[in-house]
């Protein structure tokens, strides 16, 4: 346990936390905005393989990552485009058409990384930039200071979040679709409208968070994500649809699964209790969840789809 | 009293839904300064009348003129652009925003893409000093009782400078004396030169507030008057079409034996938090107990407790016919004499889906009259079935229409017609006359009157105070799950049980005049 | 009007389970060029991707290298051991001779279906009997052999002692691997060795987070197996650190950091039970491919240059299991 108190071990189980935490933060972000606007995206980890997988696929071909990037982005956008005529103009059930949406973007992911790549080959990974003055204190400075650009982007995004939906007039709009959307409408706001941009914005924070995991990893390969994207979904109730709140649960399942494999790798955690450790994260946001359920408070219109009468 | 000149003309208006001629060729004026009313039944077309100048519906035919002007209003948004105001019957605000952001919804704000909730909170605070409309802008909606979310509503739309103001049925959930006081405002803002448009179906408040009034029928113009030409009666003929009388002849009875006992009742409501608190209380043979309130003071959970819905606490008892029920279950209680008429008539009343007279046998199925060998039998269900539908005068196309598409009365009727066959010795009548026409709720009272003459001991909770006022032998005052009084109706004055609704114990030190 | 809308999410679930399905049956090809005729019918049903560079692959590979005429069909990323069993069934159902169930985790379902084709020959690994069944021959890696190869080999490369693993869930050949490769590495030196199983046979970044720990505890080498390691391989490769591969030749993730792999070559194994088939025994044996039998081999990366006699050492370590003078601890 000695070992794992020491200056350069926190460091490291600190940055690995953050670079766990980033595709969560990003997909979480973008889900909060959809949910409180009364969208629920249940094909978050959809949309994040469709983008993860193009993101690499434009590295692989054209080695820009910034590129790369950029179609990440627009992957989750046009996904949003799909989803938010599904959902929003067709009114269909959300719930489903999330997971269509989810098993959409596993199986064309699936087919596109088969036919136009194969064998997974490495591509450069996002690289680190360290933000002068800060990245030179001490321990904390490399903890922090120095990651990736899009790891700072989502940790941005929550004071904007948070800003937009809080101060805004646009964030009014989607805060009030949520609760009341006959309300919002009686007052002239488009309930159609608020929503279909309230679902671009959280697929294309989606479409950052696959371009994320993807570029931190440097590789693809079938159903890369393994569920992160319904985890992300998790931790905006986790978060009790709050930015800060879901930044902190993206933050604590980081730092759990962090902690995990750095005890795992000193020994702490011994070979034989593995398994065990293994359900920690899902163990603890069980736990918070329980704790917290009593308090939180949905958006009263989530999954409900308007109609005026 | 208005000027002569219309801030408001409706011309020519039809609107057809599926199946239905919602507005028939409807005209409407209205004069700047006046309160015109809109009087009609439900589904008479008031409501589909104004979502058309609100821009929330699109006429087939027609046309508008807006201070003389032609407009076509095709959304919300343009209604308030033409200061156009629309207090809706149910409450269109954001509980979990405060006042002054559900007032800046939709608004244009002067620190583009922020809004400017500092300004917004300073106009709410004037408006509300010169309205009389006393609001706190910082405090979120969800916090605010029913007649201070009245007052938000009316905000928003002095907000927007609305110079033509609807208020579709605005006192549905108020207590008599915040009516009152919203009547003070309305009459206010027409004197001041607005336009307001005020639709209801309560006799009473039209005649106290209008001073035109438009009644429609079936969607269609049957008449206009004054409130100094009119009368209730006439008034309430114009909207059911033929007479109608309101209050109902009782005649006197002797008292009767208790048949229901209510012992230091407490029950807990959803929130585990005490809905009933400790009350007590006996209903008699031959009498109508009524019990006032201002919904959400308890009678939903004091109804559920003795229908056997909802446990209750220790120590509380209930008797029916001098037995102990309080561990009884529902069946139990029904075999001991008792019937209930439920709050909510299409979740725990009736089901929807089931025909009238799957419905009308819905508790007694199992009985060996509508059951051999395990079977229903359907001979006796539908003679049982037909003979209640022609003596309770449920209009429906057969009795194997599926009980959704009758209207709200004639499912009253129905569940009506279920509860009474079981002759029951204690019956339970929550809201009875709810959202039900005119005509029958003059036809389920007097049923209730005839219960009560052959000796049913009947429990009668309502929020319309007149139905209660009309009915009850003695009346119970809920406030915050207490009985605060029981007033026997010789006593009882809508002034007094108005006050005791408010939580007003005492009212005698009070000088009034 | 909109009813007829709620079958879009319908509709784009057929889509995507279409792509599911055309993507795990593309590599639906004869192996060899003559698949007609009197072809083997040879099916593989694998749970990860049939090119993830380690297990899977190993074994498509392996079956295209048969010296034979084999037609053969393909069903991978069969995660789900419920879908697993559907594809072993239907291609028993569908007349192919030969049913491989790739993965430890079939042996259930197979114990139920393999009575059914009592024609069929189904090959089970990796698993160590074949639990009572004559129609099913069982394999397995002594995976403990190339395992201790490599980690004598890592220990000689390790400066600091301290050498990382990544592992996925503590169960078959993996756990055989990491044992011997923890072996090798003591054996050869080396003063810790430390294992992560990470809990995934899938997650990448896990996999990448649990080598990045390995690094920030002192460790510089590193191996892994399953097919989630290629998160780690990444991470190696950016550090500079020196990575061991098994199952499958892995040299192509980090050209210049990869020094060896333990290749599968399941042919050898696949060969005898063909040949025992042909002969009328259509199951009932086990088998094991190791250094001594060519079904173990250990692949040098020649881009990685590895110190003077390290290499030769190596070589005799490989002689020396073969005949049996170096005992892998297992």
């Amino acid at each position: 346990m000695g070992d794992f108190f020491t200056l350069s071990v926190l460091v490291a189980t600190a940055a690995s936390a953050i670079r766990l935490a980033t595709p969560y933060l990003l997909a979480s972000l973008g889900e909060t905005i959809g949910q409180r606007s009364g969208v629920l995206n249940l094909g978050v980890d959809g949309v994040m393989l469709l983008s993860a997988f193009f993101s690499y696929w434009t590295v692989l071909e054209t080695g820009n990552l910034w590129l790369a990037v950029l179609v990440g982005l627009v992957t989750g956008l046009a996904v949003g485009v799909l989803y938010g005529v599904i959902t929003v103009r067709l009114s269909a059930t959300q719930g489903i058409s999330g997971i269509g949406i989810f098993i959409f973007g596993l199986g064309l992911s699936d087919l596109l990384f088969r036919r136009q790549v194969g064998t997974p080959k490495p591509v450069r990974r996002l690289p680190n930039v360290d933000i002068p003055v800060l990245s030179d204190i001490p321990y904390l400075g490399e903890a922090l200071f120095q990651r990736n650009l899009l790891t700072y982007l989502a940790f941005l995004l929550v004071p904007a979040t948070a800003l937009l939906l809080s101060r805004t007039t646009f964030g009014l709009n989607i805060r009030s679709v949520g609760e009341n959307p006959q309300a919002a409408d009686s007052l002239g706001v488009s309930v159609e409208r608020t929503r279909f941009i309230a679902i671009l914005m959280g697929n294309s924070m989606a479409g950052l968070a696959g371009a994320a995991l993807v570029l931190q990893l440097g590789i693809f390969q079938p159903n890369l994500t393994q569920g992160l994207g319904f985890i992300a979904v998790a931790l905006v109730y986790f978060g009790a649809w709050r930015p800060v709140g879901v930044m902190g649960g993206a933050l604590l399942y980081g730092l759990v699964n962090a902690t995990v494999l750095q005890w795992k790798a000193l020994g702490i955690i011994p070979v034989s209790g593995s398994d065990l450790a293994n359900m920690a994260p899902a163990v603890l946001t069980i736990l918070a969840l329980i704790v917290l359920a009593r308090r939180v408070h949905a958006p009263a219109a989530l999954t409900r789809p308007f109609t005026r009468h | 009293m208005g000027s002569d000149e219309n801030i408001l003309e409706m011309r020519g208006i039809t609107k057809v839904f599926p199946g239905v001629v919602a507005n028939d060729n409807v005209d409407l004026d209205v004069r700047y300064g006046e309160v015109h009313t809109l009087l009609g039944e439900n589904g008479a077309g008031k409501s589909t009348l104004v979502k058309i100048l609100f821009g929330l519906y699109k006429a087939d035919e027609g046309s508008i003129l807006l201070r003389g002007q032609p407009i076509a209003v095709g959304s919300p948004s343009e209604a308030i652009a033409s200061r156009i105001g629309m207090i809706h019957q149910h409450f269109m605000l954001v509980p979990t925003l405060t006042v002054a952001e559900n007032v800046a919804l939709g608004m244009t704000s002067s620190r583009r893409p922020f809004t400017d909730l500092d300004a917004v909170s300073r106009r709410v605070s004037e408006i509300s000093e010169e309205h009389g409309l006393a609001v706190d802008p910082s405090v979120e909606v969800r916090r605010l009782a029913v007649g201070e979310r009245q007052r938000v509503e009316i905000i928003k739309a002095l907000y927007r400078d609305a110079e033509l103001l609807v208020l579709d049925e605005p006192t549905a959930v108020l207590t008599p004396g915040e009516v009152d006081d919203l009547f003070v405002i309305l009459r206010r803002m027409a004197d001041a030169g607005r336009g307001l448009i005020f639709i209801s179906h309560k006799l009473r408040e039209v005649m106290s507030l209008s001073d035109r009034i438009t009644v429609l029928r079936n969607g269609r113009v049957v008449g206009g008057t004054t409130p100094a030409q009119t009368s209730r009666e006439e008034l309430a003929q114009m909207m059911v079409g033929r007479t109608v009388r309101l209050t109902p002849e009782k005649p006197v009875l002797d008292d009767g034996p208790a048949l229901l006992s209510v012992e230091n009742l407490t029950v807990h409501g959803d929130r585990e938090t005490v809905a009933v608190d400790d009350i007590s209380f006996d209903v008699r043979s031959g009498e109508i107990f009524g019990i006032a309130g201002v919904s959400g003071n308890g009678q939903r959970e004091l109804a559920e407790a003795i229908a056997g819905l909802r446990g209750v606490e220790p120590g509380s008892s209930i008797r029916l016919d001098g037995v102990d029920a309080t561990g009884d279950d529902t069946r139990a209680r029904r075999d001991r004499g008792l019937g209930f008429i439920p709050e909510e008539r299409m979740r725990d009343g009736a089901i929807a889906e089931f025909t009238v007279s799957e419905n009308l046998v819905l508790v007694d199925y199992g009985s060996d009259e509508f059951t051999s060998r395990g079977m229903l039998a359907f001979g006796a269900i539908g003679q049982h079935s037909r003979r209640l539908v022609d003596e309770f005068a449920v209009k429906t196309p057969g009795i194997d229409t599926p009980t959704s598409s009758l209207s709200g009365g004639n499912i009253q009727k129905v569940i009506l017609a279920r509860e009474l066959s079981a002759s029951p010795t204690v019956l339970l009548a929550c809201q009875p006359t709810r959202g039900v026409d005119i005509g029958a709720a003059e036809y389920i009272h007097t049923r209730l009157i005839e219960q009560r003459s052959i000796g049913t001991a009947t429990i009668l909770i309502s929020e319309d105070l007149d139905e209660v006022l009309g009915l009850a032998d003695r009346i119970a005052v809920m406030y915050e799950g207490e009985i605060v009084a029981i007033v026997p109706a010789e006593e009882a004055t809508r002034d007094k049980v108005g006050l005791l609704m408010a939580g007003v114990v005492d009212p005698a030190p009070q000088t009034n005049s | 009007m909109k009813k007829q809308w709620k079958l879009i999410p319908s509709v784009l679930v057929m889509l995507g389970a279409l792509a599911l399905v055309g993507a795990a049956c593309g590599d639906d090809a004869p192996a060899t060029g003559s698949g007609e005729g009197g072809a083997l019918r040879v099916a593989i049903v694998a749970p990860s991707a049939s090119d993830d560079l380690a297990f899977s692959q190993s074994m498509v590979d392996s079956v295209n290298a048969l010296e034979r005429d084999v037609e053969l069909s393909v069903t991978d990323g069969t995660f789900i051991v419920e879908d697993a069993a559907a594809a072993i069934r239907g291609y028993a159902e569908d007349g192919n001779d030969v049913v491989i169930a790739h993965g430890t985790q079939f042996g259930g379902s197979l114990m139920e279906i393999a009575p059914d084709f009592p024609d069929v020959t189904f090959v089970w690994g990796t698993a160590s009997d074949t639990q009572g069944l004559d129609n099913v021959f069982a394999y397995a890696p002594a995976a403990d052999e190339g395992g201790y190869v490599n980690g004598s080999i890592a220990a000689s490369l390790s400066e600091s002692g301290v050498i990382g693993v990544v592992g996925p869930i503590e169960a078959g050949d993996a756990v055989a691997y990491i044992n011997g490769f923890e072996a090798g590495a003591i054996a050869g030196g080396a003063s810790e060795v430390n294992i992560t199983y990470t809990g995934s046979f899938g997650d990448v970044a896990l996999a990448a987070e649990a080598a990045e720990a390995h690094l920030a505890n002192k460790v510089d080498v590193l191996t892994g197996t399953a097919q989630m390691v290629v998160g780690a391989v990444g991470v190696a490769a950016d550090a500079g650190v020196p990575w061991f591969g098994t199952q499958a030749n892995q040299t192509s993730l980090a050209p210049d950091l990869v020094v060896a792999s333990q290749v599968y070559h399941w042919e050898v194994v696949l060969e005898e039970m063909l040949t025992l088939r042909d002969s009328g025994v259509l199951g009932g044996q086990a088998f094991e491919i190791n250094l001594a039998n060519g079904g173990l081999v250990i692949e040098f990366n020649d881009a990685f240059e590895l110190p003077a006699g390290v290499r030769d050492a190596a070589d005799a370590m490989i002689e020396g299991i073969t005949n049996g003078t170096v005992n892998t601890g297992s």
